[in-house]
């Protein structure tokens, strides 16, 4: 009793001081996406005034936006109003940045988690087959098309999946999304594509991951007194094996999200999918920094969560590393 | 970023060309993989989302507002002309000015232009489109702070209602071309209720008189149009509604149309079009646009300050390789400012450089360079204007006229060879056309313009000529004095215009009743769908 209790301690001091140190992050970040976006060429005043534009016109907004303010002058402005909530709108379309992301995000994190579902579904299983016949054929067979996976670019799988699964057989729509808040079931059926073109790397590093891990257990001291005790093959994978693997794997999950949101902005791109990468890519390219600011904000705040939502589940399961 | 949109297209350029019966196994095992694995909802997707009478649209970019006013890019318009009507519209084939919300005007002296509104127009909120609304827009678009195209209206001295449908533009010079400037931005009208309601503009809230009104704007997502049906004019809408999905990539844009998520798209590029015409289900238009790619020329700089070397060079490009090398063939040599099918279209003027590389190197030893000349060229970084570079030197050098292209950005380039800077002795470039072709000369060749980046001043008689296409209405007055024009930029070579890109739009097969204009900006009204 004392001890569960001394444990849950032990967690909430882990919350809170991971939250605080999240802050400083998120601070760092945007300022460096905001000095960068500060050394990109071309100017959104010049994209604001139109294409007969004078000089004395692109001044005039320069001037209006604030954009003629030094560079810590904006960013300070900006980080003020956003610790107030606000995080402004849209220098071009005027949308309120909170709303860009309310519409973009869950589009992204949908695609995101349906693909590391499909990582983890498929690659555990591929792991465990390859690691119990380590040595077999059927091992080279998965490792070999592991490293194949890992090497595959997602886009270019992305493209192949539209070609044949979307417009030679017509089994999905090669294009376009629907919002999970409005049609579950559609948006998972658009999310499809996506999702397989996305999780090729991660079914691939998974199954790698999981074989080497096991592998090295299966091998271990405690192990080999396992089948001397007379434990069976199958029991000892899964009781013993799976558990002392299962920290190393969620470690790998958790890193793999981050991998995968990362990627969704290429991804995007192909299936025209409206979500927060390809908000930031248009954002990017035509400087309208409070989009990118916000998006970036969302994003560094969703891996900070999962991060720590990972440290958390790995103390479940291996209470020593919350005692050290 | 711009590495990896690179890499994608050309991955995407080898993944169409690769015949899909090679990958037929392949694409057996995967389909049967997928069906297997993945029970889906029954019945084809392509139909879904397809509402009896909602056009799906493939739009190539987010509008930057859908104020006109206060907007600035180019591919706004094809948003905006379903929401506004304009007070004069255009001949989809030639561009001449036609009767908009403004059935009839006359300049009843060069400097005054009265224009006579259709009666019983409203807005889409109800409030009546009278001459009292339309001074209030032209007072907005000309006047108002936040307004992108004061410069359009320019000319405009003041405007008096003299008329519940009648409206008096005192001008400060003549100036013929405003008709057709009404046809543009500066032309759409909006509900002033609206403006007075969301305090002056109407970035996010647009209420015209056009055929359709505003339902949802999602950013870099869609546009959503519904029927307006109190519309006035006699294209009375057939669709129920126009989706514009905003997909920037043209491959992806076109797949979008290929597996039924879409009905029609509009900008692809000159390589897809062999796909669309391959594609049983898809039907193409395809026609010449007045957005021209040229090649920009600073006259102060030497060599270029000698007409001789400017011909030269005009002679040196053959046009028609060109097309077929960077555009799929698909556009159209470009020997003058505007394309064949314009009305101010000037043969004589279009024959002036065949392609000879004798003769520009005899003009080039004429002008005292036997030997050729070195040039320093500047041009864009993308993959597409890369290569228009690459054949232009190859065709430069059978005529003795080398170079280097120095490459970057769009908005660096421009900046640094028209700006403050004024570097490179050419530059390769396009122009987007304007409603009305004298402004487009004006914009380019007077001494003071922008893009007359050596400010040098032209020929003599060019701004008379000018004036006098500015100071006549009559259709055929006009076009001599623009042929007039015409024959002094490209008899001293001001420019080496190359070729005309072409609208390439895919739309299946329910779509009826769309066609390509001239500008190159696609207009909906006359379109409906099938079945």
């Amino acid at each position: 009793m004392a001890t569960a209790v001394k444990a849950n301690r032990v967690k909430q001091k882990m919350v809170v001081s991971r939250l605080l140190q999240a802050l400083p992050i998120l601070v760092l970040a945007t300022f460096i996406v905001f000095s960068l976006m500060q050394l990109i060429p071309g100017d959104v005043a010049v994209t604001l005034a139109g294409e007969n534009a004078s000089a004395e016109r692109i001044a005039q907004i320069r001037e209006a936006y604030g954009l003629n303010q030094p560079f810590l002058a904006q960013y300070g402005d900006w980080l003020w109003r956003a610790v107030q909530g606000d995080l402004g709108a849209s220098l071009l379309s005027g949308e309120p940045v909170a709303q860009t992301i309310a519409r973009t995000f869950p589009n992204t994190l949908m695609i995101a988690v349906y693909a590391v579902l499909l990582s983890v579904l498929v690659g555990v299983p591929l792991g465990i087959l390859a690691a119990t016949r380590s040595g077999s054929p059927l091992d080279s067979g998965i490792m070999g098309a592991a490293s194949l996976g890992v090497a595959v670019p997602n886009f270019w799988f992305g493209m192949i999946l539209v070609l044949y699964l979307a417009l030679t057989f017509k089994l999905f729509p090669a294009t376009g999304f629907v919002s999970p808040r409005e049609d579950f079931s559609a948006a998972l059926w658009y999310a499809t594509l996506p999702a397989l073109a996305l999780c090729t790397n991660g079914i691939a590093e998974i199954a790698r991951q999981l074989r080497s891990s096991l592998v090295e257990i299966q091998s271990s001291q405690h192990v080999r007194t396992l089948h001397a005790k007379g434990l069976s093959p199958a029991r000892i994978l899964w009781k013993h094996g799976l558990k002392n693997v299962s920290v190393n794997l969620l470690t790998v999950v958790g890193l793999l999200f981050n991998k995968i949101l990362a990627a969704t902005v290429v991804v995007e791109a192909v299936f025209a999918i409206p979500g927060i990468g390809s908000s930031i890519v248009n954002a990017v390219l035509q400087g309208d920094f409070p989009v990118v600011q916000g998006a970036v904000l969302a994003m560094v705040v969703t891996v900070i969560l999962v991060n720590l939502f990972t440290d958390l589940a790995c103390t479940v399961l291996d209470p020593r590393i919350s005692e050290a | 970023m711009k590495k990896q949109n690179r890499d994608q297209q050309k991955t995407e350029l080898t993944v169409n060309g690769n015949g899909v019966s090679r990958r037929a196994f392949m694409g057996y095992l995967s389909g049967a993989l997928a069906a297997g694995t993945l029970i889906g909802p029954t019945g084809s997707w392509a139909q879904s989302g397809g509402k009896t009478g909602l056009l799906r649209v493939g739009a190539n970019a987010n509008p930057s507002s859908l104020d006109p006013a206060t907007g600035g890019s180019g591919s706004d318009h094809v948003f905006l002309y379903t929401i506004y009507d304009t007070l004069v519209a255009w001949d989809f084939d030639t561009l001449k000015a036609e009767p908009g919300l403004a059935e009839r005007w006359r300049f009843t002296d060069p400097k005054t232009l009265v224009l006579t509104l259709k009666k019983g127009v409203r807005f889409h909120d109800g409030s009546a489109l009278n001459a009292e609304a339309v001074k209030i827009n032209l007072d907005r678009n000309r006047g108002a702070e936040f307004s992108n195209i004061r410069a359009d209206l320019a000319s405009v001295d003041n405007v008096t209602v003299t008329g519940d449908h009648e409206v008096t533009l005192a001008l400060k010079n003549p100036d013929t071309a405003l008709p057709l400037i009404l046809s543009d931005r500066a032309g759409m009208m909006v509900s002033p209720a609206a403006l007075e309601k969301h305090g002056g503009r109407v970035d996010r809230d647009p209420v015209g008189a056009g055929f359709m009104r505003f339902a949802n704007w999602a950013d870099g997502s869609e546009v959503v149009v519904s029927r307006f049906d109190d519309y006035h004019g006699k294209d009375r809408p057939a669709l129920e509604g126009i989706e514009f999905k905003i997909i920037t990539d043209s491959a992806t844009r076109l797949r979008a149309v290929m597996s039924g998520q879409a009905d029609l798209a509009y900008h692809l590029d000159g390589r897809q079009k062999p796909l669309v015409e391959k594609m049983p289900t898809l039907s193409g238009s395809v026609s010449s646009t007045i957005y021209v790619y040229q090649l920009y020329m600073n006259m102060s700089r030497k060599p270029m300050d000698d007409v001789r070397v400017r011909q030269a060079i005009n002679h040196a490009i053959d046009r028609d390789a060109f097309i077929r090398a960077t555009m799929a063939g698909a556009g159209e040599p470009a020997y003058m400012n505007l394309p064949e099918s314009h009305w101010a279209f000037d043969k004589q003027t279009a024959g002036l450089y065949p392609h000879d590389p004798e003769k520009a190197k005899a003009l080039l030893a004429e002008a005292g360079y036997p030997d050729g000349i070195e040039l320093d060229l500047r041009g864009y970084n993308d993959q597409s204007s890369v290569q228009m570079q690459e054949v232009l030197l190859a065709q430069f050098a059978k005529a003795g006229i080398r170079g280097r292209f120095r490459t970057g950005t769009i908005a660096d380039m421009s900046a640094s060879y028209f700006g403050q800077e004024k570097t490179g002795d050419m530059l390769l470039s396009a122009w987007t056309g304007r409603p009305d072709p004298s402004l487009s000369y004006s914009l380019m060749y007077t001494e003071d313009a922008y893009f007359n980046a050596g400010s040098v001043a032209p020929p003599d008689g060019f701004n008379e000529a000018l004036l006098a296409s500015r100071s006549s209405d009559d259709l055929d007055q006009r076009k001599a004095a623009l042929a007039k024009v015409q024959r002094l930029v490209m008899g001293n070579a001001l420019v080496a215009p190359l070729a005309f890109r072409q609208s390439i739009v895919a739309s299946n097969d329910k779509v009826t009743g769309y066609r390509n204009n001239l500008l190159g900006k696609p207009k909906f009204n006359g379109v409906s769908l099938k079945g």
